[in-house]
């Protein structure tokens, strides 16, 4: 008797905290760098990845000048996956990127994302808790997150050795296409703080 | 020119610092010279221009903790960094862990003991580090210390002092009087901080070493109760892995501690939902306890006389639903004015104890035919609503299964949650009897009165005196200071005990107990006494000490209340590198046997 107690409140201890992934991702509209309101629901029904990014940071610099970045987007893009690079840096921050610098720096590094978009007031990564740059989030086509954290596994590295380390992003994606249930869903993000 | 060289070389220690806009790197060590086979503490210093900082092994929010990567001789031997309590650096809604200015990130390396004196040794490594502003640089450095090697080796005159600095500032686990315990909540867990006596807190807060557990910048409450302080830790809004130990650093005006606790999921970490289950069935259980058995019993055998009804079930209830309120609200009044009690307070008062032999007294000899009472209530409501604030009053001394883990979770909740606990364990109590009073179909299972009745009430009135005697023995103990012969196995409780015990490597299982708990003493004679489980605690080295709460004590009631627990009995057992084991209210030789294997 004591055992089915204690087991019952073991359970009811373990689902004290809730997780983030697994719940629906939160609609948002924010304008890209051509000025066009770009809204998550708008791809219901597709793959849709989430990218914080800043071009300042030297972490994301590290990813889109190694072409790990870029590579991932096109890679993905191919599969029908929704790319979205988010840039959270708020307007009155110092490292604010207006529209045309930062559609002009992802074109320099071959980007591809389906859309860039500028958050000036911070609200869309204020939603989603983005703490770092980059802070990657996956969401299936039911709208349910499934991913939510670091890039990859190797938090310190050089742009050589950033290709060797494991995606977490490209494992999800496949792992979620195939079926399967996603092996690494919550890692803790790594990068420079979003600049609120 | 050989011994010109020689002299040249162990005078002096070569570094070589590397400078970066933001940050100045070098290696520096507390001593003059490596001894063979002995320690010297290395330290990497970072030196940051003003509002540049680097970073803590857990970074907080974002950042990057500062990695060294050594490359030493063969034969050396280098530990982990150890790293001086870090600021907390907000950074908007954000929030890092870091240092501004100068930081000795310490490391021991051990010198092989083949080590030749007089050729001095170069010692290499490369630092990684972020340094941020608002922006942030990855930095590295190749850095390497050149030292001469001696047969002894006094403190560098620079560095001596600024490394032993640093290292004061490194967190060690707390001394002996310092207990800690967390507990899991909603949305996160907390952490209960008993200093040792005469130490008065004023603030705390956590630096968990583990990213993904505990939200770093969310604010941590504190809160007071009875002589601890609880510090909230709330969950990772976006949690990696399950949050199963608090682990890290806890600083508390100016001190600072490692804490690595597990959130045991223990009877403390209930929600209300499981402490009222638990109440309701310790409730119930209790009518089977010796105390309360006898009187109910006399009480039921008014029924084979055409005594019963609805009426009267529904009064017994009101009667033991407001005595148990009055308790409630008399022990949670009493701990918010500050006062060090649990469950069973009501015992620890010499007075309580000689009104309740007295009145034991007169039931039993009630019962024996000795002595008439007409109660003068007898067959009135109020007589009704009287027997079941009886009922209560006899069960004081006793208390059931399950309902130390109840009240320990009522009594350090306080407010509404306590008296639904409270009003649970009432209505658990009043079932049986009022069920039976209710339904006139029970009542005719019961034997029809006859001569049998005075015979059987004698007999019940046994294990009332037997009740009397014993409050008697509880009075005199606490009034005359009269122990009994003290059993040699046992040792005086004191919290300082327990845990220089514990520091000390030795397995501890501490029997929390009074005079006044029958539980208590059933345990202690019938299980703990036996000749199997004594010489299972003495081939284990378990050390036995006895925490006596007979009368109040404010240092067994925080050991209580950090334990989760708001009364006695309570069993803990203490073994290196695990967590405390509780064991239930109710022991049994191999319950005490399995956790001793184990």
């Amino acid at each position: 008797m004591k055992q089915i107690v204690l087991a019952l409140m073991l359970a009811t201890a373990s689902t004290a905290w809730a997780q983030k992934v697994g719940q629906p991702a939160p609609d948002f509209s924010v304008p890209d760098v051509q000025g066009k309101a770009v809204k998550l629901s708008d791809y219901k029904g597709k793959y849709v990845v989430l990218e914080w990014t800043n071009p300042e940071c030297p972490y994301v610099r590290r990813h889109y000048n190694s072409g790990n970045m870029p590579t991932l987007q096109k890679e993905l893009g191919a599969k029908d996956v929704v790319w979205l690079t988010v840039n959270s840096t708020n307007q009155s921050s110092s490292e604010f990127k207006s529209p045309q610098d930062m559609a002009k720096w992802m074109a320099e590094k071959g980007a591809s994302p389906k859309a860039t978009l500028i958050d000036k007031d911070s609200k869309v990564g204020k939603l989603y808790d983005a703490r770092t740059t980059p802070h990657m989030y996956v969401i299936d086509p039911q709208g349910k997150l499934i991913y939510a954290g670091a890039i990859d596994d190797k938090r310190w590295a050089t742009e050589a050795s950033t290709k060797s380390a494991n995606n977490h992003v490209r494992a999800a994606v496949g792992e979620a296409m195939a079926g399967k249930p996603v092996s690494v869903a919550a890692t803790s993000p790594y990068g420079c703080t979003v600049k609120y | 020119m050989r011994l010109l060289l020689l002299f040249l070389f162990s005078a002096s220690v070569f570094a070589a610092p590397v400078k970066t806009p933001q940050v100045e790197a070098e290696l520096v060590a507390e001593r003059e010279a490596l001894v063979p086979g002995e320690p010297i503490t290395l330290a990497l210093r970072l030196k940051a221009i003003p509002k540049w900082h680097t970073y803590w092994r857990n970074p907080g929010d974002s950042g990057e903790p500062t990695r060294i990567e050594w490359r030493l001789p063969p034969g050396f031997a280098a530990g982990e960094i150890e790293w001086p309590v870090p600021e907390r650096i907000p950074v908007g809604p954000l929030m890092n862990f870091g240092y501004y200015g100068e930081v000795l990130l310490l490391t021991r390396i051990v010198a092989p003991a083949n080590l030749a004196p007089g050729t001095p040794v170069t010692l290499r490594a490369q630092a990684n580090w972020l340094v941020c502003e608002v922006n942030c640089i990855p930095e590295e450095a190749e850095l390497s210390l050149t030292l001469p090697v001696a047969r002894s080796a006094g403190t560098d005159a620079r560095w001596g002092k600024p490394i032993a600095d640093a290292r004061a500032r490194v967190p060690v686990a707390a001394p002996g009087g310092w207990a800690f315990d967390a507990r899991g909540e909603e949305g996160g867990a907390s952490l209960a901080i008993a200093p040792p006596d005469g130490v008065a807190l004023k603030g705390a807060f956590f630096l968990p070493f583990d990213e993904g557990k505990i939200e770093p910048a969310k604010p941590q409450a504190l809160s007071r109760e009875s002589g601890l302080l609880r510090l909230a830790l709330p969950a990772a809004a976006q949690p990696v892995g399950p949050f199963d130990r608090v682990s890290g650093v806890l600083v508390l005006d100016g001190k600072a501690f490692t804490v690595d606790s597990p959130i045991t999921a223990r009877f403390a970490d209930l929600g209300l939902a499981f402490a009222l289950l638990l109440a309701f069935g310790g409730g119930l259980l209790l009518n089977l306890m010796p105390c309360v058995l006898p009187v109910l019993s006399i009480k039921a055998l008014g029924f084979a006389q055409g005594e019963g009804g609805a009426r009267h079930a529904l009064l017994y209830s009101a009667g033991v639903l407001a005595s148990f309120w009055a308790l409630a609200a008399l022990l949670i009044g009493l701990r918010a004015v500050g006062a060090q009690l649990g469950w069973g307070f009501q015992l620890q008062s010499p007075a309580a104890v000689a009104f309740l032999a007295a009145l034991f007294l007169i039931l039993a000899l009630n019962l024996s035919g000795l002595f008439e009472f007409r109660f003068a209530f007898a067959g009135q409501p109020s007589g009704h609503f009287l027997s079941g604030v009886l009922a209560v009053v006899v069960a004081s001394p006793c208390t059931a299964p399950f309902m130390g883990a109840a009240l320990g979770y009522a009594v350090l909740e306080s407010g509404w949650r306590a008296f639904l606990v409270f009003t649970a364990l009432g209505l658990g109590m009043a079932l049986p009897y009022a069920a039976l009073a209710a339904s006139p179909g029970w009542r005719r299972h019961l034997p029809k009165p006859g001569p049998w009745m005075p015979r059987l009430k004698r007999w019940l009135a046994v294990p009332l005196y037997a009740t009397v005697l014993w409050l008697g023995w509880v009075f005199a103990q606490q009034v005359s200071f009269f122990h009994e012969k003290k059993d040699a196995a046992w040792e005086p409780y004191s919290a300082e005990k327990v845990a220089s015990l514990a520091a000390a490597g030795k397995p501890v299982f501490v029997d929390f107990t009074a005079a006044w708990c029958v539980t208590c003493q059933v345990n202690e004679r019938f299980v703990l006494a036996r000749d199997d489980v004594m010489k299972a605690f003495h081939d284990k080295g378990v050390r036995l000490v006895r925490a006596d709460w007979t009368r109040r004590d404010p240092e067994i009631a925080k050991a209580l209340a950090a334990l989760g627990r708001s009364g006695v009995p309570a069993y803990v057992l203490y073994r290196p590198g695990r967590a405390p084991e509780l064991l239930p209210e109710l022991l049994t030789p191999q319950r005490v046997l399995e956790a001793l294997g184990g």
